[in-house]
């Protein structure tokens, strides 16, 4: 394989290819259910010329501090290295592939020893030793002729930018500014900025649904002012206020945002039931924001294929990270942080806007339901079975306005790109 | 305070009874409805918050749920009941006597154990969470409230969204 990021290796045999005959339009249903398409994506996407989001440089500030997470289905470290480095390998020992950590977090010294047999690395994933090498006595032991060198653990190349981890399984990635492209690097880097992150805190929650769904919902702008029934209803979303996506030249990365009370003011829901337009919060407080950033943008919700969402939701900032769980399930972590320098009121004020966000949240509650809803749906569906994506048109181009999804149409132009499938003509 | 003097002492077994009263007023409150009693078990100035221990052991204050009025209690009853989208569940909290840790001229300091199982539309029974509530009841003209009510839950992946309150 070359270094370009496109897949040019042979694509699926046309009968195997669910994507065959099928536009830029329709989503086959298949795609979020079959074990096979599955599979596929953990070895072509996880496992592929792909960069993986690990985590950010602030959760493990002191030499030895891990923390244990996922690419794809595979366990992976990423450890902070003496000199300040940070390094990511795979949790899995190179001798008879036992998980090495257990816990989520912890400091591990030095090296890294396995549990069960005491075999030792260090932290770029190099054997250091085993007990009894030598046997006892000369009796028993390791070979003369075995090759330490040869029995590393795998160690992921990485990226650390501006206190964000991103590793590939894959050996010749694409550079992550290739990878990125000059917009997606922008809106990154307006997160970003590289001033110091704090952690806020976590939240994990199982959703069962394809991860595909889970990734498509933060390139929907259209549901957003639909669904939310506490955006809307509160006044706090409106399809009608200034706003935009963008797609990268890929197709698979997105942005999309909003400038609060930017809207024309005329009321135009667009047909969109509003339980009771007098609501108010008796408490305002959830949702009075801080400016933070030089622009207006209030809203800003960035995905980079495969499967990292950056939301800036006025002072709510996170990252999700998908992690799928077969293809009909993915937990989705949420690690939300600030920056050193907040003050306590900016603290303050992002931790009450997290009730707009997460397991509870009011927003995000209606995403994982409906996205549930989404896989009971499909389930056991007609073999040609499609979705419909026509709502602002058949491109996948970056727009003035939400009511679209040309960002979901541009996912699985890179999506049937990786995965060898018949590309969208 | 010595458990074993405290148990001998009619004014601390009669404060056991009121606290774990209003623990279980609280719980069937929310599982049996309406959400609008809800913020009635707070005072006025309170903090709610559902976090994961996780994120308690490590120093950080942010939860699935973090309240700090009976107002924002009233809005979340008002949102839940009218301006969000999920599917119908019940849910059902099982509770443990609540330890007194402290008892003082400021209020009790209580931790009580919990488990919330839920129950889908399709009927299936799972449990959602386990936690401990760890509260500062206060008495408020005879009547006892939640000052502080955090709902510190070791389920930290959890299994499913958190509708209702815990
Ligand atoms: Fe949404």
């Amino acid at each position: 394989m070359g270094s370009s990021q496109s897949n040019d290796s042979e694509t699926v045999a046309r009968d195997s290819d669910v994507f065959a005959g099928i536009p830029s339009t329709r989503i086959p249903l298949k795609i979020y259910q079959e074990p096979d398409v599955y599979a596929a994506e953990l070895q072509r996407i996880f496992y592929g010329p792909t960069w993986n989001y690990v985590g950010l440089e602030a959760e493990v500030p002191n030499e030895g501090d891990f923390r244990r997470t996922f690419i794809g289905e595979r366990e992976v470290l990423m450890v902070r290295k003496a000199g300040g480095s940070v390094s990511v390998i795979e949790n899995r020992c190179a001798h008879r592939g036992s998980q090495i950590c257990q816990a989520q977090f912890g400091n591990t010294g030095s090296s890294l020893t396995c549990p069960y047999h005491q075999w030792t690395y260090d932290f770029d994933g190099k054997l250091l030793g085993m007990p009894y090498r030598r046997g006892i006595k000369g009796k028993g032991g390791m070979p003369a002729d075995f090759d330490m060198a040869a029995h590393s653990l795998t160690s992921l190349r990485t990226t650390l930018l501006n206190g964000v981890i991103f590793a590939s399984f894959h050996p010749d990635p694409p550079s992550f500014a290739d990878y990125l492209g000059d917009k997606m690097m922008h809106y990154f880097t307006r997160v970003f900025d590289g001033r110091p992150l704090r952690l806020v805190g976590y939240q994990r929650q199982v959703i069962d649904c394809n991860w595909k769904l889970q990734m498509e919902n933060l390139k929907d702008p259209y549901h957003a002012g639909i669904l939310h029934l506490f955006l809307v209803s509160f006044g706090y979303f409106r399809l009608d206020q200034k706003s935009a996506c963008y797609v990268d030249d890929s197709k698979g990365h997105s942005v999309l945002m909003t400038e609060r009370g930017s809207e024309e003011g005329n009321e135009d829901t667009g047909g969109v039931n509003i339980a009771d337009p007098d609501f108010t919060l008796s408490d305002q407080t959830l949702v009075q924001p801080r400016k933070e950033f030089p622009d207006d943008v209030t809203l800003a919700i960035q995905t980079l294929f495969p499967t990292l969402i950056i939301q800036a939701q006025t002072n709510t900032l996170a990252t999700r990270y998908v992690i799928p769980k077969g293809p009909r399930s993915h937990e989705l972590v949420w690690t939300f942080f600030g920056y050193e320098d907040d003050d306590e009121g900016m603290t303050t004020a992002r931790l009450r806007q997290a009730n707009l966000m997460g397991a509870a949240g009011y927003v995000t509650l209606d995403d994982a339901e409906a996205l549930e809803f989404s896989q009971q749906g499909l389930e056991g569906a007609a073999e040609d079975a499609t979705a419909v994506l026509e709502i602002g048109g058949k491109g996948a181009e970056s727009n003035d306005h939400l009511v679209t999804e040309s960002l979901i149409r541009g996912f699985y132009i890179r999506y049937r790109d990786i995965m060898g499938f018949e590309r969208v003509t | 305070m010595d458990s074993a003097e405290k148990s001998a002492n009619p004014a601390s077994s009669d404060v056991q009874r009121r606290v774990d009263g209003l623990q279980l007023q609280y719980i069937h409150s929310i599982d049996d409805g309406p959400l609008d009693h809800w913020p009635g078990f707070f005072t006025d100035q309170c903090l709610y918050t559902i976090i994961a221990r996780d994120n308690v052991e490590r120093g950080q204050d942010l939860g699935v749920m973090r309240f700090e009025s009976a107002a924002m209690l009233r809005d979340r009853a008002t949102a839940t009941q009218h301006a969000a989208v999920f599917a119908p569940r019940t849910i059902r909290h099982i509770l443990s006597t609540s330890l007194l840790d402290r008892v003082d001229a400021n209020g009790i300091h209580a931790r009580t154990n919990v488990a919330i199982y839920q129950t889908s539309p399709d009927g299936d029974t799972n449990l959602l969470v386990t936690a401990q509530y760890r509260d500062w009841i206060v008495d408020t003209g005879g009547e006892l409230k939640f000052r502080e009510k955090r709902v510190v839950y070791d389920t930290f992946r959890l299994p499913d969204s958190v509708v209702y309150p815990l």
